[in-house]
């Protein structure tokens, strides 16, 4: 281990909340502790699994999440285990309130950093509600406002876990920070995320200082806005393309386009480009950029568009960016090894550092090294 | 950063303005009185830029060219998110930053990463256009509907921030430790697919391409978004474990059928416990259903508005909003942070800065230029200040920021 980091002790006895903290923290270089119950942490419960692999080595979340770290096993009943391995712990990650957390937390060391991931807090009337990431972005104002108005109100990017996943980068941020605080006064603090917060903090856009000021209810509008046209989603050959347009510059272009393409004379008249004419017009509009649209595939629309100074872009599926060619040739995707020695793609670094700050081993198996810190 | 206390600078231009400056502020559009301080209007400005100082430079001269590389001799960071081409011929490419302050920790954030070899290096794309590009819209919607976009918010781009604060800190920390600065490259589209993994390891084991599927969870039943009493009152319940079905199931009584005590029949009949879940949701008003649920240990919530929001007790307990100073409106309104630091908490020193505040004295205490200096940088045009600086209007809205912060009723009190 070169990274950054390297020569820092982390614990981490959280499940989905502070994985991708950890996950950074290691390829960053600082060895990752790993606590696991007997039977295994939950994220090692969570699908999709790989096939070849025995429980509880199968979890492709625990695969990816747990890389680089450490598995240490500890009984909740074996208290002097659990000191042994905190007594020399720079940071401490939970996700339990105080009195359901089984770090004790008057015994952990003043030179220890405490960074809790909480569903809403340590304090508040709403401090002992659980949560999920559907309850996170249902408190934050953003998933009523997605989805289309005719269906319930839908998360966004559900799959992806991005409530926990900002959670945890978050967290990672104020980690890092009481890190630099405690190097200038040896002294330790907690950490503490509440992932309502976190949610509300990527909702600006709908919030309520905006809605302080315009005073408009928000309500959801499917994949386009009539803050422009086009504005959203377009169907194409596979799949969809997105579309933003709002400065003349891109009208002209994409009008310029639509006309070449299809033979359409009128979108290039005057009078559309002005933006609140278009969104006026706004189904004449959409039919016409369709007749483009559904002429092409996702990356020659994107290609194409691009070139011509349009802000477009593929709605991307998982198969679409494994096969994405600028990410192959930027050598973006990198693989992990399974238990069963299988390689498996994986995306590569977050970032990219002049200085070789990032790498990463496979997820330990579990107990793998309970012998190293317990004998 | 600049809540934890880092003097941060934003570098602003009239010439090609934030969006945030373009955006104003929705009860200015019949006040042509108070036209020459729209820009510093938009809710936008506090939520996005409190405590930071705002300092007008045109980076397209050559004199606020020369007067940001004199600013960035000084500077610890340099935090960028223009595209790579647009960097580089500014003349603030990474050589160029390092030519005049090697120790510099250089993070930029372009859409395709810098290296101008890549496919996509001229490309851009910003906001709503961001999260369709790294799946997230596809991810977005149930199963049976196309993909419901992301419309209104933009995740990307606080992933990429957050990623980009963590470079920032590890390039200082190394920077501390070594004496070597570190040029740091955000590919936007590369940083948010980190995000990916499981489903990307699934395709290439299995070819399956992972996509959309509502509210429901990969992991277990029921989840799911289910109508209250009211219009478009819904109510967000996750009830995945065996322990939160035991709870839910004592609630819901006879509205449930029997069978899906058995956890794989709510797994594979779907449709069937969430129409049941949804039938007896509706009954309730959706404040009392949260409660109920989460009192017996279910993770639930009203899936809120902004209304419900405003009234949220506990957000307004923990002080999520906050009021500060602000040159241009009196006082202002922002959203807190979401790192809370019990030793260091950090501060708000002001709200968002009004454009071009804080040139004169930016460019007077850090870059050490004269008076005379100055004043040659700004009538050549490389520099501005602020307009109208006596200028004041007060929020329609102010007289009710006690809602968002208890304790402010007295504009006093600030």
């Amino acid at each position: 281990m070169v990274g950054p980091y390297n020569g820092l002790r982390i614990v981490d006895t959280t499940g989905l909340a502070g994985a991708y903290a950890t996950r950074l923290f290691a390829g960053l270089g600082a060895e990752v502790i790993r606590l696991e119950p007997p039977d295994g942490s939950p994220l090692r419960r969570l699908g999709p699994f790989a096939h070849n692999v025995e429980p509880p080595e199968n979890s492709l979340w625990w695969s990816y999440l747990a890389m680089g770290t450490r598995s240490v096993v500890i009984d909740p009943e074996d208290t002097n285990s659990l000191m042994q391995i905190l007594a020399e712990a720079d940071v401490v990650f939970e996700d339990q309130l105080p009195e359901k957390s089984l770090v004790p937390q008057d015994e952990i060391s003043p030179t220890t950093i405490r960074t809790k991931i909480l569903p809403f807090g340590l304090a508040g009337p709403k401090r002992n509600w659980s949560s999920s990431n559907l309850v996170a972005w249902a408190a934050s104002g953003i998933l009523y406002t997605t989805g289309f108005t005719n269906r319930p109100p839908v998360a966004p990017a559900a799959p992806m876990q991005l409530a926990y996943h900002a959670s945890a980068a978050s967290a990672l941020v104020g980690t890092l920070l009481a890190l630099r605080s405690r190097r200038i006064t040896g002294v330790a603090q907690d950490v503490e995320i509440s992932m309502q917060e976190v949610a509300l903090s990527i909702a600006p856009e709908t919030g309520v200082p905006m809605f302080m000021d315009d005073r408009v209810h928000r309500e959801r509008s499917g994949n386009r806005r009539d803050l422009g046209r086009p504005f959203g989603l377009y169907p194409c050959k596979d799949g969809f393309v997105s579309i933003i347009v709002l400065m003349p510059r891109h009208w002209v272009a994409m009008a310029q386009w639509v006309s070449e393409t299809t033979g359409n004379e009128s979108i290039t008249e005057e009078v559309f480009v002005d933006n609140a004419v278009r969104v006026e017009a706004k189904d004449l509009i959409d039919d016409w950029v369709e007749e483009l649209t559904t002429q092409g595939t996702r990356l020659e629309l994107f290609e194409e568009g691009q070139r011509r100074g349009i802000p477009i872009t593929p709605v991307n599926t998982i198969d679409a960016l494994v096969d994405n060619p600028h990410l192959e040739a930027a050598d973006f995707w990198t693989t992990t090894q399974l238990q069963d020695a299988t390689e498996v793609t994986i995306p590569g670094a977050p970032f990219r550092s002049s200085s070789p700050w990032w790498s990463m081993a496979p997820a330990p198996r579990l107990g793998e090294h309970t012998h190293i810190y317990l004998n | 950063m600049a809540h934890f206390g880092a003097d941060v600078l934003k570098i602003e231009s009239r010439m090609s303005p934030d969006v945030v400056r373009i955006l104003g502020s929705a009860w200015l559009k019949d006040r042509e009185d108070l036209a020459p301080i729209s820009s510093d209007t938009s809710p936008y400005v506090s939520e996005m830029n409190a405590s930071k100082r705002s300092i007008g430079l045109e980076l397209k001269t050559k004199e606020g060219k020369a007067a940001a590389l004199q600013l960035l001799a000084e500077c610890d960071v340099f935090l960028a998110n223009f595209g790579a081409r647009a960097l580089t011929e500014l003349g603030l490419d990474y050589d160029s930053v390092a030519a005049v302050n090697p120790d510099i920790v250089y993070v930029q954030l372009p859409g395709f990463g810098s290296d101008e070899t890549m496919p996509y290096y001229p490309f851009v794309a910003w906001g709503p256009n961001q999260a369709p590009l790294v799946g997230m819209d596809d991810f977005t919607g149930h199963a049976d509907d196309p993909p419901a976009g992301i419309a209104t918010i933009a995740p990307p781009d606080y992933m990429s921030a957050l990623h980009a604060a963590i470079a920032t800190i590890t390039g200082l920390e190394q920077r501390d430790i070594t004496g070597e600065g570190v040029h740091i490259d955000i590919s936007q589209f590369e940083t948010t697919l980190a995000l990916l993994g499981p489903f990307v390891m699934d395709y290439d084991l299995t070819g399956t391409v992972y996509s959309r599927i509502g509210n429901r969870s990969m992991w277990g039943a029921p989840q799911g978004v289910y109508p209250c009493a009211g219009n478009e009152r819904w109510i967000a319940i996750s009830a995945t474990e065996a322990e939160d079905w035991t709870a839910l199931r004592t609630l819901l009584g006879s509205a449930i059928d029997l069978d899906f005590d058995n956890p794989s029949t709510r797994l594979t009949d779907q449709d069937r416990l969430d129409e049941q879940i949804a039938a007896w949701t509706s009954s309730f008003e959706v404040e009392d259903l949260a409660y109920r649920l989460q009192s017996a240990g279910i993770a639930a919530h009203v899936v809120s508005t902004n209304e419900d929001l405003l009234h949220d007790t506990h957000v307004t307990s923990r002080n999520w909003y906050q009021v500060a100073a602000s040159s241009r409106l009196g006082r202002d309104v922002f959203s807190g942070c979401a790192v809370k630091l019990s030793a260091t908490p950090g501060r708000w020193t002001a709200a968002g800065p009004s454009m071009g505040e804080h040139t004169r004295e930016v460019l007077s205490d850090v870059v050490g230029l004269s008076e005379e200096e100055i004043n040659n940088l700004i009538s050549a045009g490389g520099a501005f200040e602020q307009l109208e600086p006596d200028m004041v209007a007060t929020r329609p809205w102010n007289d009710w920021i006690h809602l968002l912060v208890p304790g402010t009723e007295d504009a006093r009190d600030l």
